[in-house]
């Protein structure tokens, strides 16, 4: 109680610190879009951070790991064992677990290629992927094909086509294993050319616009990666990963839509994953490194917004832990959905990923006078 | 307070005997000896006088057409315009192909708009067999590229895909939403509402005294009421207490009735038109013509605002989309547009008796969309002019209309 008590203080003092800083070194020029509150915040700094600290890094090392998976499955092309072969499956999750920290910055150059969904589209069309290989002549850059590439492809390249590794390889070693060692090597070469331009664009061009486009309006960068943050949390991470597979929204539970379901135990981890990345990012934390930054936390912080006692970013952080360790105390997803009728434990976890949302969606945005710019689209 | 229907179809013919002893045959047209029904169901001798099967006949077919209008591998155009026309067993349900109903003769069929206007009709129905037969040439030998200004082919909006002409047109959406003035809106508001329809022949007559058609237990009057209700409400699953499943039920009027009522501008549009189609019913069976024609008018209003509401909402839509450079997604939204723009055509302004927006200037509208290169050069300036256009000739606003 003490120690918290003297953190506490510490805290206060610290941002008492840190708003003189501000103070002094923001200055509103004419010309800026109007302050959405009468407390000093320099958007400007937390965009420098967010691009310099943790976007730009993790695309880069996202780009890192799918160069490495490039380089295992022409290993493996080169020479098909189940060593080689597993080689690339390690390389597979590394890639898409990287994946997740990079998937909630859909704007600009990940917006333009439409990255998310050409990246990570589950389920995954298997009969689509096996008309391609056995006829050829397919155009991976085109929209109908996203349900056919990506790490869900790969999930069923690498882990969907056998229920063992000598059951795989005889694919890739079969009558038609070359046509499938090509799909495997060119579903990974379009994963290649979409992490280069992303990651280029960001470090030439972009990363200025992003960072110069510091204002308050609903087009200025923060208010607009605060919407794609909120939107991924929301439909990708709490929908996607668990909502729909537990059937929250039909009633009706659909394992198939689980990701990487053809690789049970991965899909909790890379669900965690992701929610470590969107409370890093909610926090500031330097991609790879430890502590805080410039954020969304220090920027309600210093708008001091409390909320049944608590600062608001306590309570948003209390309850990604409470989230956190709901999700990590679940079986697989896969065995949590089909053993259980309903899915009470996994119901309950989600309720607490749920929980998040009016938290970040509302709370957050209006103390922050930022307006959410996507409603649930009407169907059609 | 719910009292069952054939009571105040009772108590009706009750003020019909007094009112006749009374010689005093003003009173039968007094508005309040009506009430409104809160369920379309009618009764007579212990039968059901209610009766639209042709109707949803008809949009079934409508909706296996646009379920295969897509269907790259299996479709062809004498499929298509066989199911138009309903010729050589082209539907899957068998009972739709043994109906000896069809789509294509109701399309621009109404008697106020087209009876005298044959060459508007048939250019009404030549779109629609140009929608089948441009899908078929330009759009399937192309779903393997990706489209571009010029060059028709795939583009995403959102997960989904959307195929398009070298304009941008998806002419799936611009047939099924056409279809929804041509055909439904057009036979409602313009062919069984009319008085030219209702009162054709020796109806009136006959309905005032029950004379009933051959082998059945409506007035000749009754039915034609109920097929203009069965083009809104024909394939609800609960057609006597439709609102229940408002927007659910096809993918025509019934859906955009339900679109429009979900906007908290328009939220008691579906109420009123049911009430309308359901008083103006019980007015039939009460003998009361001039309570009828002012349910006739309300429906005639609000089911031509719906078509408004969701020009311009589509309108908006694309403009925010296109602002967001997130092309598929303002493509789709101008289809569908395109098609209600279209069927701005068949509305109805009570108070000329024509359309909101005559062919001419339904064609002046969408040329707005498809000069050279169509949607891909369409401005967010463009957009708003056309809504605005639309909001200004229907007394709206396009801000309440946009969201």
């Amino acid at each position: 109680m003490n120690i918290m008590l003297r953190s506490t203080l510490l805290f206060f003092c610290l941002f008492g610190l840190l708003s003189c800083a501000t103070d002094e070194s923001n200055t509103t020029t004419a010309d800026d879009d109007s302050n959405p509150s009468a407390v000093d915040f320099d958007r400007s700094a937390m965009l420098e951070h967010w691009a310099d600290a943790l976007i730009i890094p993790g695309y880069d090392q996202w780009n890192t790991e799918l160069t490495a998976l490039q380089m295992a499955a022409s290993d493996f092309t080169m020479n098909p064992t189940e060593t080689s072969l597993r080689v690339v499956r390690e390389q597979w999750i590394t890639a898409y677990t990287m994946w997740q920290r990079v998937a909630m910055f859909e704007m600009g150059p990940a917006e333009r290629s439409d990255l998310r969904l050409s990246v990570n589209s589950y389920p995954t069309n298997t009969s689509q992927i096996e008309n391609h290989i056995l006829e050829g002549g397919y155009d991976l850059t085109l929209p109908a094909n996203r349900t056919a590439k990506g790490f869900p492809a790969l999930d069923y390249l690498l882990n969907g086509i056998g229920t063992t590794d000598a059951e795989r390889l005889a694919v890739y070693t079969g009558a038609n294993g070359t046509a499938y060692q090509q799909y495997l090597s060119d579903v990974i070469t379009d994963l290649n050319t979409l992490s280069n331009s992303v990651l280029t664009e960001w470090q030439n061009d972009y990363r200025t616009e992003f960072i110069s486009n510091d204002g308050a309006s609903a087009t200025a960068s923060t208010d607009r990666l605060v919407n794609d943050y909120i939107f991924y949390y929301e439909k990708f991470l709490r929908a996607g990963k668990m909502g729909i597979p537990l059937g929250v929204f039909t009633g009706t539970p659909e394992p198939q839509t689980l990701e990487a379901f053809y690789y049970p135990s991965l899909g909790n981890a890379l669900f965690l994953e992701a929610l470590d990345a969107t409370q890093d990012f909610f926090n500031g934390t330097p991609f790879n490194g430890t502590g805080t930054g410039p954020s969304l936390a220090s920027y309600l912080d210093t708008l001091n917004t409390v909320t049944n006692g608590a600062t608001l970013s306590e309570s948003i952080n209390e309850q990604f832990v409470t989230a956190r360790n709901a999700v990590m105390a679940l079986e697989t997803f896969k065995v949590e959905i089909e053993e259980n009728d309903p899915p009470t434990t996994m119901l309950n976890a989600y309720d607490e990923v749920q929980a998040l949302v009016p938290l970040l969606k509302v709370d957050m945005v209006s103390a922050m006078s930022i307006r959410i710019d996507y409603v649930d689209a009407d169907g059609d | 307070m719910r009292i069952p229907f054939y009571y105040t179809v009772i108590f009706a013919l009750f003020g019909l005997v007094s009112c006749a002893t009374d010689d005093d045959a003003g009173t039968v047209n007094d508005p309040t000896t009506v009430a409104t029904p809160e369920m379309y169901s009618f009764v007579r001798d212990g039968e059901s006088t209610v009766s639209f099967s042709g109707q949803t006949t008809r949009i079934q077919m409508a909706e296996e057409m646009l379920s295969v209008f897509l269907d790259f591998d299996t479709t062809t155009e004498d499929l298509l315009l066989n199911m138009l026309s309903n010729e050589n067993s082209p539907f899957s349900d068998p009972s739709l192909n043994e109906s000896d109903k069809n789509i294509l003769s109701k399309i621009a069929a109404s008697e106020d708009y087209f009876s005298g206007n044959t060459a508007g009709s048939a250019t009404v129905r030549n779109q629609f067999e140009s929608y089948i037969t441009s899908v078929i040439s330009e759009v399937y030998p192309n779903t393997e590229q990706a489209a571009a200004p010029g060059v028709p082919g795939q583009i995403s909006d959102g997960s989904s895909t959307r195929f398009v002409n070298g304009k941008g047109l998806e002419y799936n959406q611009a047939f099924g939403k056409s279809m929804i003035g041509a055909l439904m809106l057009d036979q409602a508001l313009n062919n069984y509402l009319s008085s030219a329809v209702l009162d054709a022949g020796n109806n009136r007559e006959n309905n005032t005294a029950k004379i009933t058609e051959a082998e059945a237990s409506y007035t000749t009057m009754e039915h034609k009421w109920d097929e203009a209700y069965g083009y809104v409400y024909g394939n609800a699953a609960m057609p006597e207490n439709p609102n229940t499943t408002i927007g659910e039920d096809d993918s025509f009027l019934n859906k955009y009735v339900g679109r429009v009522n979900s906007d908290d501008d328009y939220n008691t549009i579906a109420q009123e038109i049911f009430d309308a189609f359901a008083l103006g019913r019980a007015a039939i069976v009460a003998n009361d013509y001039e309570l009828r024609d002012a349910q006739a008018e309300i429906i005639r209003n609000r089911l031509s605002l719906v078509i408004a509401v969701r020009s311009i909402y589509y309108l908006q839509q694309a403009k925010t989309a296109i602002i967001a450079e997130n092309y598929g997604t303002a493509f789709h939204d101008l289809s569908e547009a395109y098609g209600f723009i279209y069927s701005l055509q068949f509305t109805r302004n009570t108070a000329t008796n024509a359309p909101y927006f005559d062919a001419a200037e339904v064609d002046v509208l969408l040329n707005n969309v498809q000069q050279a290169e169509g949607f891909w050069e369409v401005t967010p300036e463009i957009l708003d002019a056309m809504s605005a256009t639309i909001a200004d000739r229907f007394g709206i606003t396009v801000a309440e209309a946009g969201s």
